[in-house]
């Protein structure tokens, strides 16, 4: 992973693309450290993308553990969104910004 | 009636069409750009449609002096108008020319140096202060530089023709950077040609049919903007 900080673009373009890579959904804890993180940060970003509807969270509950797991999906508005941004990058890119 | 300098006859208005297709092209980077910035909230992406949307403007003001200069239809009607205030004399039109020069120069200029700024790879580009107090002297100085270019034109098609230089070399090191990516390579082509068309401009005064050349290569320029801003988008819309 490169040096350079991220732009919040970015940092959007990293987490929905690894909940892509994923199959289209992912473990908070995995997702946290596939998007390079902090647990503060990225819940702060996931707020953001639910109200935009481009994730949305299943809970899920394990019998055995007694507890509730949470699974983060990714949207059709988000698949859309990732494609977007891939052209949203190769525009910066192209024109240097 | 005031010029700023003589272009070949047969030309006349088909640089004011070559003017109308670079305004939709510049019009269009502006609007995809602003698009981004809806979205991701960071002004690098507001000041690039701005300079863009300022081209436009520009070019609505040169569009505006030449179509005046050229058509004598026109040039009648805009005296009738201009009667009431000028009362007859011919002065207070050669201002509202010399207004509009000023204002197509003034943009445009501003344009120029605002995608130079964006183009530098800093990463605190106009966010700090000190940054945002440079450009206000930069906004002096091109306000200086528009006001002097209409007594000697050269002197805007110069300034023009360095800013681009600088910016052209933003882009090569771009070109670098991205490992020679096919769109990187194409704007920095497109602004070459449109270097290169300020360079035939600040000779005009030597032989008018570069004027031509002028608005060829600034045409050529801003089209393999078009093709690079095609190319991005044409796969889907959803912005």
């Amino acid at each position: 992973m490169s040096n350079k900080r991220r732009s919040r673009l970015e940092l959007i373009f990293d987490i929905l693309l690894a909940i892509q890579n994923k199959g289209g959904r992912i473990k908070p804890t995995h997702l946290m450290y596939k998007s390079n993180l902090s647990h503060k940060l990225l819940n702060s970003y996931l707020e953001e993308l639910i109200t935009k509807e481009l994730i949305r969270i299943e809970e899920i509950e394990n019998r055995k553990k007694q507890n509730i797991s949470k699974l983060i999906h990714l949207t059709d508005k988000g698949s859309g969104f990732l494609a977007e941004f891939r052209r949203m990058r190769e525009f910066t890119d192209a024109f240097g910004l | 009636m005031f010029q700023l300098f003589f272009t070949p006859e047969w030309f006349n208005g088909f640089d004011i069409i070559f003017e109308g297709i670079i305004l939709v092209v510049a019009l269009l980077i502006a609007s995809y750009s602003y698009n981004i910035y809806k979205f991701s909230k960071e002004n690098k992406f507001v000041y690039f449609s701005l300079a863009f949307v300022s081209i436009a403007l520009g070019l609505l003001f040169k569009m505006f002096t030449h179509s005046v200069l050229y058509f004598s239809s026109l040039r009648e009607v805009t005296a009738g108008v201009l009667m009431p205030i000028t009362g007859g004399v011919v002065l207070f039109a050669n201002i509202l020319y010399r207004g509009a020069f000023f204002a197509e120069m003034f943009l445009i200029l501003a344009a120029w140096l605002l995608i130079f700024f964006i183009s530098q790879k800093s990463r605190d580009r106009l966010k700090k202060y000190h940054e945002v107090s440079q450009m206000a002297l930069f906004v002096y100085l091109i306000f200086l530089v528009s006001f002097v270019a209409n007594f000697q034109y050269v002197v805007f098609y110069l300034t023009s023709a360095v800013i681009l230089s600088m910016t052209v070399l933003n882009y090569y090191k771009n070109y670098l950077n991205k490992n020679k990516n096919k769109n990187t390579f194409l704007v920095m082509v497109g602004f070459l040609f449109i270097l290169a068309s300020n360079i035939f401009f600040i000779f005009v005064f030597l032989y008018s049919g570069l004027y031509v050349v002028g608005e060829v290569f600034l045409l050529i320029g801003f089209l393999i903007l078009l093709l690079t801003y095609r190319k991005i988008r044409k796969k889907a819309r959803i912005l």
